[in-house]
């Protein structure tokens, strides 16, 4: 469902992505590990399309994300470390916007049935999302996730700063996605979370993806061994 | 799509304290101009009236007296008020309303507030057009500036970007967001405008000021929408919204205050006017040797001319009176020199107005105010077109006076005409060009106006294409 081909990135000639080849099937949750600046952000802004790559190719569901930039985007949703929304508007009203700028078009009802689904108490869907906190906009990130039926989830640190029981309820959250047959990828630094949430996790450092892993091979203590035998130069 | 962003932008921006702030400051000097206007025009006009009717009355009860003395003591002609200056009153402060039409002078337009005001008021003034020409573009400016680079800095923009918005949807929703909020508080405004312009004229003269307020109207649609299209254009490509909110105030400024100061600065010294002083001066100096001086080349020559016409061999023995001839003579002298004189005068401001409508290629409320004041009926060319026909008015009275005492007055004692004879001259009527003479001589500015708000339109378009999430 996501797939990279050789994809790579530099700026002014400081490599950010080395050729990358990275595929994530439907119902797998793929977990970047790596320090800052080892390239995670970079490989999801390239599938985005946020930044033109170097050199390879990204596809999502097949669609070259360069040639079929605005295709490619109606199969997946993104969800970034913060998720900004309208701060004037409500929770319900931003959920109702981005819904139909992603061409859905769904009654209030269904749009407090997302809401609900991603874990927003139904007092809170209409109070304007400036009073939100960090855990309560992710929701609004995974209920548009969910709205959307998105067959392809790329997340950025999303459970970073969020207190455990909104981690926990995040991560089962995605494993419900997931179970529905999204591919999943996901930039991390929450070990724990990686290994309980993902299928796979893959070590990236200095723009490399240096290994990777099927979690079901690894106890926790085994993933951070190994990571920090990795982050070590 | 569109309309969905549109919606969105709109909610959020009448949500927006500031916009609301901001807004009910704006609506509230423009309605408050146009009532002011309203207030000003219904003075003026019952002014007018009653000055028109004074002066005609005036006229017919002058009593016995020698048509030429009633040719000095004259009448007063007064410009009528046209309803639409309640939104802009154009050149009329400093050209005059009313002009005092008397024997050999056509005399300068008098009651020119502007002479009598001090420098800042010139800024100071409250009118319809100010509100719509310098504020509402600075509203526009507040609320477009962030329109792109506030989304890229909150990080909404990658998010609209990741659902597959398409750029170009998202400037025009945004463009049409804008429109709405504005709407919000032009369309009441203009429903104020209209009502008041009823209310003032009566519904005939509102009928018959439509087409002029359609243009206006368009006009200034054009002009917003080319300051809508610039601010997003801006915002699309600048690094930041604070420097996208620079770059658009320094552009307000240069368009709204530098570039009509400067445009007024090269059109006096590309094309330089006569001051009044040195106009009045050199009529003067053309004048000398009126028709009173028999004595000068011109009444001999004229003596000739007549005691051929008639077939006569003196003076004594032509049928007319000769002063009636030598005053028409000198009469029709003088309209020649005040002829030249006037056309070489109306040809240099026609000059200066040249090089305004070069410079609002470069600053569009150049352009503006000159299709406002233009469809509102104050500006130079109407103020020209009424001159002439009081002119013609007056060399008509002058005419009349003159050929009765010709056919009249004998040429012994002292000859006296009464009310008959100024119930010859019919009462002064002015009709105004209609809108069609006024677009004929606007449709420069408005392309100009078009051809701004269509390169700001591509420009929008091109730069949101551009637009980098990061």
């Amino acid at each position: 469902m996501l797939e990279a081909n050789a994809l790579a990135k530099s700026y002014n000639g400081t490599t950010a992505l080395h050729p990358l080849n990275l595929s994530i099937e439907p119902g797998e949750i793929f977990c970047l590990l790596g320090a800052n600046g080892a390239g995670k952000t970079t490989t999801i802004n390239l599938f985005l399309n946020f930044i033109p790559p170097t050199a390879g190719t990204a596809k999502i569901g097949g669609l070259d994300v360069v040639q079929q930039p605005l295709e490619s985007k109606r199969l997946l949703a993104y969800i970034p470390e913060q998720v900004m929304l309208y701060k004037n508007l409500t929770g319900i009203e931003n959920l109702e916007y981005f819904t139909s700028l992603a061409r859905g078009s769904h009654t209030k009802a269904e749009l407090l049935g997302f809401l609900e689904e991603a874990g927003l108490a139904r007092a809170d869907a209409d109070k304007r999302v400036a009073a939100y906190s960090k855990g309560m906009r992710q929701k609004v990130g995974i209920a548009i996730a969910i709205a959307k039926k998105a067959r392809a989830l790329l997340l950025d640190e999303p459970t970073s700063g969020l207190d455990p029981k909104a981690s926990n309820e995040f991560s089962e959250l995605l494993k419900k996605l997931s179970g529905q047959g999204a591919a999943i990828l996901m930039a991390t630094h929450d070990l724990f979370r990686a290994k309980e949430t993902g299928t796979r996790v893959g070590i990236m450092k200095h723009g490399h993806l240096v290994a990777q892993y099927a979690t079901s091979e690894l106890g926790h203590a085994d993933l951070e061994r190994i990571y920090l035998e990795h982050m070590h130069d | 799509m569109i309309l969905r962003i549109a919606r969105k932008e709109m909610t959020e921006m009448v949500r927006d304290g500031r916009f609301r702030a901001a807004g009910a400051i704006v609506f509230t000097l423009l309605a408050g101009a146009l009532l002011l206007g309203w207030q000003h025009y219904r003075e003026v006009s019952a002014q007018h009236a009653a000055a028109q009717k004074a002066t005609r009355d005036q006229w017919l009860r002058q009593g016995k007296k020698n048509p030429h003395s009633a040719a000095h003591y004259g009448v007063y002609a007064f410009k009528p008020k046209v309803p639409l200056t309640m939104v802009d009153r154009g050149t009329d402060p400093y050209t005059g309303v009313a002009v005092w039409l008397e024997a050999h002078k056509q005399n300068e337009f008098k009651y020119r507030p502007a002479q009598d005001a001090t420098a800042v008021q010139r800024f100071g003034e409250l009118t319809g057009a100010t509100v719509l020409q310098l504020l509402v573009p600075l509203l526009i400016v507040l609320l477009t500036f962030n329109a792109f680079s506030g989304e890229r800095e909150l990080g909404t923009l990658r998010q609209l970007r990741s659902l597959g918005v398409s750029q170009t949807d998202l400037a025009r929703g945004k463009a049409l967001g804008v429109a709405g909020a504005l709407g919000l508080l032009l369309v009441p405004a203009a429903l104020i405008g209209v009502v008041a312009l009823t209310a003032a004229s009566g519904q005939t003269d509102m009928i018959a000021s439509a087409p002029r307020m359609a243009w206006m109207t368009l006009s200034y649609l054009l002009y917003f929408a080319a300051f809508v299209g610039i601010s997003l254009a801006v915002s699309a490509s600048a690094p930041s919204s604070r420097s996208a909110l620079i770059v658009l105030l320094g552009f307000w400024m240069f368009n709204g205050l530098i570039a009509p100061r400067a445009a007024s600065d090269i059109a006096k010294a590309v094309r330089p006017a006569p001051s009044a002083f040195q106009f009045a001066q050199g009529i003067g100096k053309a004048l000398q040797g009126d028709g009173h001086n028999s004595a000068s080349a011109r009444g001999k020559r004229l003596e000739a001319e007549l005691l051929k016409k008639y077939n006569v061999d003196k003076v004594e023995a032509l049928p007319i009176t000769l002063t009636g001839a030598r005053l028409q003579d000198g009469e029709e002298h003088g309209n020649q020199v005040f002829d030249a004189a006037y056309s070489d005068l109306w040809k240099t401001f026609g000059e200066q107005e040249g090089v305004h409508r070069a410079v609002s290629v470069f600053a569009p409320a150049l352009a503006v105010r000159s299709t406002s004041m233009a469809f509102a009926g104050a500006d130079f060319p109407q103020h020209a077109h009424f001159a002439q026909a009081a002119e013609e008015y007056r060399r008509m009275i002058q005419r009349v006076m003159n050929e009765d005492i010709m056919k009249n007055a004998g040429s012994t004692g002292v000859y006296m005409a009464g009310g008959d004879l100024w119930r010859k001259v019919p009462p002064f009527s002015y009709t105004a060009p209609d809108a069609g003479w006024v677009l004929a001589r606007q449709s420069p500015s408005l392309a100009i106006l078009a051809l701004w708000c269509a390169a700001a339109g591509v420009a929008a378009m091109w730069a949101s294409r551009r637009v980098q999430v990061y």
